[in-house]
């Protein structure tokens, strides 16, 4: 509850945000969180699964790719929808995670620096494969992609405004981290804490590791697709570099900056970050990547849970004993 | 019953159980006694499939399981606390409980106010983190846990292990109590001759990777030149 009290705060403050803005950090915003919704994703598997996944783009682009090939009717016969398409970019996602996840985790299982390094190299071959894959548009990937479209059946609605956009998607990610929220709270969150800590001794209790790997692997690619999904909504073009090496360093940076073990600081890292650099590189052009670096050393060496997660955390702490002494 | 038929078993190149032979009964409670590096605890391991047998087989109620993965064998109703108890320490003590009775079926939830019976200690705990109860309430935990899952057998790996004496002769005269009780079937690996002499019904001596000898606990309470054959440095 209380860490939900802390999310539903965040979003009420993201609530009133478009009506002070202007329209173009209202459009800012709009992809801000999504990063957010891709960093909650990240959060879930990493900080709360154990699960170093060093590609997660992997699944963000695959989002971004089906959510494309779909919406602009490239799938014939299957109608462009926007629904349909958003649908089919998680199941597209999770069941790559699925297949992945199987070969990753089966057996005794890759850990650790060696999964981080195979993650990362799948990232990086795909990007290869999407900048060569010329029905997919190549190296200058596919334009035109319509913006989010709330009609049903052959009624059309094109959100091409920003306002109404943020609100759209403020309300799916909203809803997203909340269910997050409560599922790291459940008893799927408690089996993630032990198979984090100590996956063998699940098994004396009948759990299978392998499929509570899989389960959050998959569940986290789904939102992973999501995200990547709405993001080629808003931008209207998907490309290899969606799918590739840099956005998967980029997230695990705002992850590990804002902290991977709690949701909301995960997602405001992702936020905090890219507002950042939206600053920060017009003052101080390509240097304002050493200031990002440094922050990463200072996060790692002195906030090991987040420069974000850390602060909540210890109101969180004052908040309870207060409590309790009341 | 469990019935152990030439097992092998071990770790890469080094053999530790040589062609074991050895039946539990079902129903009370039955002690291995040994030296360290005999191979009791390997014993234990290779029962649950954390180690894998080389050769020989394993049954229980008839049923091959030296092939299967740990929880599938955990679903076979065999119920496992480790030397070191190994809780989740990050974890409350009720969650723990939770945890372990969710891994076979919902239902095992509803024997939460019978563990509780048992174990009181873990009922004033139970918002506890497991990682900062002492030895002894950790050992009931992992105990209890074990039993929440409703095993047919529990395989107890030296709990004696680290704990004030009067906590181990609580917990064993607990345990002997909640085994006639509930007719469950205890296999107890130990060396503290106070707890097995507490529990025990039948005791199988090892040395060597090997079952050497069994014998009652009448017995062994009349003679001690068993203990000191197999137990004595």
């Amino acid at each position: 509850m209380k860490n939900n009290l802390f999310i539903i705060f965040t979003f009420a403050l993201l609530a009133v945000m478009p009506l002070i803005l202007s329209d173009y950090w209202t459009g800012q915003l709009n992809y801000y969180l999504i990063y957010g919704l891709f960093a909650l994703s990240l959060s879930l598997v990493w900080g709360y699964g154990g699960i170093l996944c060093f590609g997660q783009a992997i699944f963000f682009g695959i989002g971004a790719y089906v959510m494309a090939v779909s919406t602009k009717g490239m799938l014939s016969p299957v109608p462009a929808n926007f629904y349909l398409g958003l649908s089919l970019a998680c199941m597209a996602a999770a069941a790559f995670a699925a297949l992945l996840g199987s070969f990753l985790f089966a057996g005794k299982g890759i850990n650790g620096p060696y999964l981080a390094i195979i993650t990362l190299a799948i990232a990086m071959v795909l990007e290869r494969l999407m900048s060569n894959w010329y029905a997919l548009g190549g190296y200058n990937g596919l334009l035109d992609i319509p913006p989010i479209n709330l009609g049903l059946f052959s009624y059309d609605l094109e959100i091409w405004d920003s306002r109404p956009a943020f609100y759209i998607l403020w309300s799916i990610v909203f809803c997203i981290t909340l269910l997050l929220g409560w599922l790291v709270k459940s008893d799927f969150g408690s089996l993630l804490i032990a198979l984090r800590t100590n996956p063998e001794r699940l098994t004396y209790f009948g759990f299978s590791p392998l499929q509570i790997k899989l389960k959050v692997f998959c569940l986290s690619a789904a939102i992973a697709g999501l995200a990547g999904a709405l993001f080629v909504t808003l931008d209207g073009f998907a490309s290899p570099t969606l799918i590739g090496f840099t956005l998967s360093t980029e997230v695990l940076i705002w992850v590990a900056l804002g902290g991977k073990e709690l949701l909301i600081a995960a997602f405001l890292g992702a936020i905090a970050t890219r507002l950042a650099e939206n600053w920060l590189s017009e003052l101080f052009g390509d240097y304002w990547l050493l200031i990002l670096g440094f922050l990463f050393m200072v996060s790692v060496v002195l906030f090991p849970k987040g420069l974000i997660a850390t602060p909540i955390q210890a109101f969180l702490k004052r908040f309870n004993s207060n409590k309790n002494a009341a | 019953m469990l019935e152990i038929k030439n097992l092998v078993s071990g770790y890469g190149e080094a053999t530790v159980l040589k062609e074991l032979n050895c039946t539990i009964a079902p129903g009370g409670v039955s002690a291995i006694m040994g030296r360290n590096g005999m191979g009791k605890t390997t014993l234990l391991k290779t029962i649950m499939g954390l180690v894998r047998a080389q050769s020989g087989e394993i049954f229980f109620n008839a049923v091959p399981i030296h092939s299967l993965p740990t929880h599938q064998i955990a679903h076979k109703k065999l119920g496992y606390v480790p030397q070191g108890r190994e809780v989740f320490d990050k974890l409350t003590v009720l969650e723990n409980l939770r945890l372990s009775a969710l891994g076979s079926s919902k239902e095992n939830l509803q024997l939460l106010p019978q563990i509780y019976e048992w174990f009181p200690v873990l009922q004033e705990r139970s918002s506890q983190k497991a990682g900062t109860l002492s030895g002894g309430q950790q050992q009931m935990l992992a105990i209890a846990r074990t039993l929440i899952g409703r095993p047919e057998i529990i395989l107890l790996d030296e709990p004696s292990e680290g704990i004030q004496p009067s906590i181990v002769h609580e917990i064993a005269t607990r345990l002997k109590k909640i085994a006639l009780s509930t007719g469950l079937t205890i296999l107890l690996v130990e060396q503290n001759v106070d707890m097995v002499m507490t529990m025990a019904d039948h005791i199988h001596f090892m040395e060597n990777g090997e079952i050497r000898e069994t014998v009652g606990k009448e017995e062994l309470r009349n003679s001690d030149e068993k203990l000191r054959t197999y137990l004595s440095v």
